[in-house]
């Protein structure tokens, strides 16, 4: 399923169930929301628990997604932001006690729209071509330089530059095609 | 500089945004882009990518591997989508008829019985509780009304209350009436608790209540 829209993925998950349409999107968001977790919620166990919440609200709310209103991207940020506010409050007394400091509620603090804009970021990265993805996913996430992902993938070195600007120019072109089809309304 | 010359350098500017060139190609792109304005809009538009790259980078985190199939466990538990739904389809069928049911082995010969006083969360609220019965199991029907209905994964669990121990007796929804009628099952051991409580949740959820207590009041024998 690779390649294959987000929004034509939750079609599948709210059509017929179906479970490798939704792993798909646990493989392409999950990190982030994961991620997301350790940062807002200040514990892995919350973390895992908002991961799992997240991905059964998709399962659960699928039928309820509106294309026309807003991407995939930003339906799943606010399960996310939401899911992470419910565990805050429930949780309260724990979770601001971790590491003797306060830990903000999921968005109060993403002022400058950076959380929610790597939900869109994720979102593009999905729709790449395996190769493009391949190669971004090594270089940001694995943080390989340009000669390792070489040595890593047998590509010449040549061939792993060029890919990487194509890389960056298709995500930022899936980006902008993003953006038109679904303005920012918040 | 020609073609073939100028596509070398616009090839090479996505890992110059991420610093990965060697310092003499690196040079060579700085001095082009000194004198290439389409090459400098092209940097523009790539170092943007970098820079969302990077941020998502920084937030990315993989999660342990055994949750994948946690969630997926998970999920499957509650079963396919649309036996979801008809199970949720046939709660509100079967509260729609305790509703109609208005007779039956609650008439009469009741154990205990409570009435349910609103809090902050719900002040139009009110309730009763009758409990009946002996043996292993006792037989409850909760009427209750002025509920917030349930939105999304929201539900409302009933309590039994004694000190700091808390059982639970059943969870129900409410539609947009705010009111139900619903029988529940209890273990012979709920005789031991004196309080009820309704508490709104949403799922998953602990194996507690949450903090969002409804309704509450204290059981009187008959």
């Amino acid at each position: 399923m690779n390649g294959v829209a987000d929004e034509v993925l939750v079609r599948r998950v709210a059509g017929t169930g179906d479970e490798g349409a939704l792993r798909e999107l646990y493989d392409r968001y999950s990190g982030l929301i994961f991620g997301a977790g350790v940062r807002y919620l200040g514990d892995r166990g919350l973390a895992e628990d908002l991961t799992q919440d997240v991905f059964t609200a998709v399962w659960r709310n699928a039928d309820s997604f509106d294309p026309s209103r807003a991407s995939f991207a930003t339906w799943i940020y606010r399960i996310t932001r939401n899911r992470a506010t419910d565990l805050i409050r429930r949780r309260r007394a724990r979770v601001r006690t971790v590491g003797d400091e306060f830990v903000p509620e999921m968005g109060e603090d993403d002022q400058s729209g950076e959380l929610s804009r790597s939900f869109d970021v994720a979102a593009a990265l999905g729709k790449l071509s395996p190769v493009h993805r391949e190669i971004l996913t090594l270089a940001y996430f694995e943080g390989l330089s340009q000669r390792e992902i070489s040595r890593a993938t047998g590509t010449p070195l040549g061939t792993v530059k060029s890919r990487t600007t194509a890389a960056l120019k298709a995500l930022r072109e899936s980006m902008n095609a993003s953006a038109e089809r679904w303005p920012r309304d918040e | 500089m020609n073609d073939l010359e100028h596509r070398r350098m616009r090839d090479l500017l996505g890992p110059y945004v991420l610093g990965g060139l060697d310092p003499e190609e690196e040079l060579e792109i700085t001095d082009h882009l000194s004198n290439c304005a389409r090459c400098r809009d092209e940097e523009q538009e790539l170092r943007q990518a970098h820079e969302y790259m990077s941020d998502l980078a920084g937030v990315f985190e993989a999660p342990p591997p055994e949750l994948k199939s946690r969630a997926t466990r998970a999920v499957r538990l509650r079963g396919p989508r649309w036996a979801w739904l008809t199970a949720a389809a046939a709660l509100v069928v079967l509260i729609g008829l305790a509703a109609a049911y208005s007779t039956g082995v609650f008439d009469s010969q009741e154990a205990a019985a409570a009435t349910l006083k609103p809090t902050q969360l719900a002040p139009e609220a009110g309730g009763e509780i009758w409990i009946k019965g002996s043996g292993q199991n006792v037989k409850l029907r909760l009427d209750a009304w002025g509920l917030p209905p349930c939105k999304g994964d929201q539900y409302y669990e009933l309590w039994f209350v004694e000190g700091k121990e808390r059982l639970s007796a059943g969870s129900f929804t409410v539609g947009p009436s705010g009111k139900v009628k619903v029988d529940f099952t209890a273990p012979a051991l709920s005789r031991e608790y004196r309080n009820v409580g309704i508490t709104s949740e949403t799922t998953p959820d602990g194996p507690g209540p949450s903090k969002k207590k409804m309704l509450g009041g204290e059981l009187n024998e008959s």
